[in-house]
């Protein structure tokens, strides 16, 4: 139960550090994410998933405002894909940013430790 | 515990891959980062694709506040306290909707469309720099009256543009802009002018001289004089001869001659296909209406473009303007509308404003002076950089000018090339706006057409009708005087200034009607005025006369004319041309068939058509109505029987076998000239000279119409098993403006066919732009649609949704409220309120 909250409470802040700083909000929170728990041992993964959790979430308000299947349709076909492979990719996109900015940012950290010990 | 350096050394890689596709474009694709970015990127279009049910926005420079309501339709109405109010609000909500057609067309007309798309757009910026637009709009804007009512309606309009553009939202950003990674730039008044460039580039440039050229090439200058006519042959004037039909003037063509080498000129760009720019107006008097009430109709035809080229407004100021229709996202007026007391519509007049001078210059290469009554005089230089879309320098060009306009290489360096310059109308100082401006608060025909004086091009057939019932039309625009003969459709020596313009005709010898006593009046781009009336030289380049001749014998047989069926003639499927040539074939079968009875279908007369196939054919064809409906299954035959009929008439037009490929594109006589042509079965032009018997008449129409069944049958299978649909063959193919097959409307079944009132042929791509027609009442009562809709924006139910109407032929009603208050309830479908400030 505690992982669940955690991962949501995560996507909170990554969708916060979106709509605040842009797509570039997404690896630096993930990456402060990746320094504080740095002992994690889901960190990666739950930041992955909070970060497809985060944007999926914006999808949704953005739904709520107008017709985002009607866009998806059009934009997907405007860069020749499939409408579903175009929504995969605006959630694939910051799971594979968290997920590598947390690693980093856990690899990161324990070095440091290390040094500082 | 922290990762294990396998997932660290994974996570860098894959990090830094996402983070450099988040960042910068990889091929075609944009940055990813900001353009998935569900908060601000291109999500975020699908906040913006419907109008709110208010707003609110400040406009600086605004006096007073402005009330704009949208209503059903998404048509704003904008109630002002005066007309400058009326021009910022009118761009603030052109902006909110097309922003990025405004300046792709501004990049189009300027010669800047590698900005956006790279060197593959290189050959279009090349066409508009060569010919001197952006130089003309620089010019023409520094020659204005900053203080005139166009110039500060154009001011005016781009304060309103720059108003939603400095308050965009990150989710109005329209999506063009985040596929190409761009922003929006400023809007400068200049920009109006590029616009009305471009319109003059698209209606009034053609270059008649070097199709007549090819032509005489191969055929000699009495051939080609014949085939390609200054004056129509079939007469159905727009200014009323006094005939109650149109006059054929069936003299036989001279035959081919020897082919004149030395005409033969390079051509830079391929002739728009004749009528697919076919658009039509006309008018009736109350006499010959159901309602005692002038009727009107406008259907300007162009290129079919989504979002679409016109955008609908209504723009009020309490006691001083009233006008409804159409703007040019752009334009900081109406070109087609009306208001309580006046409607008003266009076709283009086809007028003869571009000549080409060829002159003597000093080095073939690269020349730097030019030769004038004997004296070596510079040529003006400017040079063009082109730049693609990081900035980057593209190409370089230098663009040399005679005291006339551009010079332009036509033919091959070091192969007989000549330097050709270019003069226009376009290249004169003009003042449309302030024409357009004073236009739409005319309350009588005479004051509309008096403020419509200064217009210079492109030169339109304007029509217009008022509410005491008087319709007239006038062919307006700047008609050169010319020395000599006066004829432009001939190259002149640019040599002698003798050659040169001196002037323009006087207003009142436009070619013009008021009130005939027809009743009605009626243009669709065919020659203005019956030469056997005037013999004047205005131009060459008519249109074949078969839809004029279709809305005309529509009009002389209602005596009762009602707004409805005005929209019905708008896309009647019935066809002069149809019905000069069907019965042709019919009956070329026929007389075939009984010269060839008895001979088992063998060759007779020198042809070789299979006498079973033809009877065959004829068969189906005589099941034809000639009508171009959607359900119809005969047109197609008729049209494949036209097309094989070109192509066997016309060989002597052909490029030699072996020839150099650089003389340009076949050019082939209109269809009017085929119509006259078959009232002479032995002429020698009907000899297919690839086949060793000599071809008469019916032989030529047999084997074309077996052809014709042997390609429909190839393509479409069976005769009855449905392939043969009108709508399954035909249709309108409406493209983004970048060619976005996602965000086109592509195979729109429609009705009508080659030369119907509404043409369909070729591509597709050009048809009824805006469809409108008015009532001149106590109370203006107004029908109107055009193909696509309202927004800019792909993702709004607004994007298309007329589509279904203007393809069905069909009509909106037109709401023309007095006040805002007028509109309640279900009508408004949002407001918006324009406040002075920053």
């Amino acid at each position: 139960m505690r992982g669940i909250v955690g991962i949501l409470m995560l996507a909170a802040a990554l969708a916060l550090a979106t709509v605040v700083a842009g797509w570039w909000g997404v690896p630096l929170a993930a990456f402060a994410w990746g320094v504080m728990a740095r002992s994690g041992r889901r960190a990666a993964s739950s930041a992955a998933l909070a970060g497809a959790l985060a944007w999926s979430a914006l999808l949704l308000w953005q739904a709520t405002r107008g017709p985002v299947g009607t866009l998806a349709s059009r934009v997907a076909g405007a860069m020749q894909l499939p409408a579903p492979a175009l929504v995969a990719l605006t959630l694939l996109f910051p799971a594979l940013l968290a997920w590598g900015a947390t690693v980093i940012g856990q690899a990161l950290a324990a070095r440091l430790g290390r040094g500082r010990v | 515990m922290s990762p294990r350096p396998r997932t660290t050394g994974l996570a860098v890689p894959i990090l830094a891959l996402a983070l450099y596709a988040g960042a910068r474009p990889i091929g075609p694709a944009p940055a990813l980062g900001p353009f998935l970015d569900p908060a601000n990127g291109v999500w975020a279009v699908a906040a913006s694709a419907e109008l709110p049910r208010s707003a609110a926005a400040r406009i600086p420079g605004l006096g007073a506040p402005v009330r704009v309501v949208y209503d059903d339709r998404a048509v704003p109405h904008i109630f002002a306290a005066s007309e400058l109010d009326v021009a910022r609000a009118l761009g603030y909500v052109v902006a909110r909707d097309r922003l990025f057609q405004m300046e792709l067309q501004t990049l189009a007309a300027s010669g800047r469309l590698t900005e956006i798309a790279g060197a593959r757009a290189l050959p279009l910026d090349r066409e508009m720099r060569e010919l001197g637009l952006p130089r003309v709009a620089e010019r023409k804007l520094a020659a204005l009256d900053p203080n005139s009512d166009g110039m500060r309606a154009a001011r005016a309009f781009a304060e309103g543009v720059n108003a939603w553009i400095d308050g965009m939202a990150p989710r109005d950003l329209p999506l063009e802009y985040r596929l190409l990674g761009r922003r929006p730039v400023r809007w400068e008044p200049v920009n109006s002018l590029h616009l009305l460039n471009r319109m003059g580039w698209t209606l009034a440039y053609s270059d008649d001289e070097r199709v007549r050229l090819r032509a005489q090439a191969r055929v000699g200058r009495d051939a080609a004089d014949a085939l390609f006519p200054v004056v129509s042959r079939i007469q159905e004037p727009i200014q009323p001869n006094g005939q109650r039909g149109p006059r054929w003037d069936t003299r036989p063509l001279p035959p081919p001659g020897a082919p004149d080498t030395a005409a033969i000129l390079a051509d830079r760009q391929a002739p728009i296909p004749p009528d697919v720019l076919g658009s039509n107006n006309w008018a009736v008097a109350p006499a010959r209406t159901a309602a005692g009430r002038a009727l009107l109709a406008g259907d300007p035809h162009l290129e079919l473009t989504l979002p679409s080229i016109w955008y609908e407004t209504h723009l009020v100021v309490p006691g001083q303007l009233d006008v409804y229709g159409v703007t040019v996202p752009g334009a900081p007026f109406i070109v087609i509308g009306f208001n309580r007391d006046v409607a008003w519509t266009f076709t283009n007049t086809q007028s003869d404003v571009v000549d080409y001078y060829v002159e003597t210059v000093d080095d073939p290469v690269s020349p730097t002076t030019y030769s004038l009554d004997g004296e070596w005089r510079p040529l003006e230089r400017r040079v063009e950089t082109y730049r693609g879309e990081g900035g980057e320098v593209v190409a370089v060009d230098t663009v040399r000018y005679t005291h006339r306009g551009p010079l332009r290489r036509a033919g091959r360096a070091g192969q007989g090339a000549q330097w050709l310059s270019v003069r226009w109308t376009l290249y004169d100082p003009m003042n449309e706006s302030d024409a357009f401006v004073g236009a739409e608060r005319a309350r009588t025909v005479a004051e509309w057409m008096r403020a419509m004086e200064p217009y210079s091009v492109p030169a339109q057939n304007m029509l217009v009708a008022d509410r005491t019932g008087t319709i007239a039309i006038r062919s307006t625009g700047h008609f050169p005087i010319r020395p000599g003969d006066g004829r432009g459709d001939v190259l002149r020596d640019g040599s002698t200034r003798a050659s040169d313009w001196t002037g323009f005709w006087p207003v009142a010898e436009y070619p013009q009607a008021v009130n005939p006593a027809q009743g009605f009046l009626a243009s669709a781009n065919q020659q203005p005025v019956d030469p056997a009336v005037n013999p004047r030289y205005i131009g060459s380049n008519w249109y074949p006369p078969w839809r004029a001749m279709r809305i005309n014998a529509l009009l002389r047989a209602d005596y009762a004319v009602t707004p409805d069926a005005m929209r019905r003639y708008q896309t009647d499927p019935g066809s002069a041309r149809a019905d000069a040539f069907a019965p042709a074939f019919l009956e070329a079968a026929r007389r075939h068939g009984a010269a060839t009875s008895g001979a088992n279908g063998g060759a007779a007369n020198g042809g070789s058509t299979d006498g079973s196939m033809l009877a065959r054919a004829a068969a189906l064809l005589a099941e034809w109505d000639q009508r171009y409906t959607k359900d119809n299954e005969r047109a197609v035959l008729f049209e494949y029987a036209m097309g094989e009929l070109g192509s066997r008439l016309w060989d002597e037009l052909r490029a030699p076998a072996g020839g150099r490929g650089d003389d340009g594109p076949e050019p082939r006589p209109a269809d009017a000239i085929t119509a006259v042509l078959l009232a002479d079965s032995a002429s020698v032009w009907w000899d297919d000279r690839r086949t060793p018997a000599v071809e008469r008449r019916d032989d030529i129409l047999a084997a074309s119409l077996v052809a014709a069944l042997e390609r429909a049958t190839r393509e479409h299978g069976a005769p009855t098993s449905g392939g043969w649909r009108w709508d399954r063959i035909r249709h309108a193919n409406i493209y983004h403006l970048l060619r976005l097959p996602a965000l086109s409307a592509l195979r729109v079944p429609v009705q009508g066919g080659p030369s119907t009132l509404a043409p369909s042929s070729g591509s597709g791509g050009f048809g009824a732009s805006w469809r409108m027609v008015v009532e001149l009442g106590p109370e203006v009562r107004a029908w109107g649609t055009y193909p696509g809709g309202q927004s800019g924006n792909a993702a709004s139910s607004r994007y298309t949704d007329r589509l279904a109407t203007w393809a069905a032929g069909e009509l909106d009603s037109l709401r023309v409220p007095r006040r805002a208050e007028d509109l309640r309830g279900g009508q408004v479908r949002s407001t918006l309120t324009l406040s002075p400030g920053r």
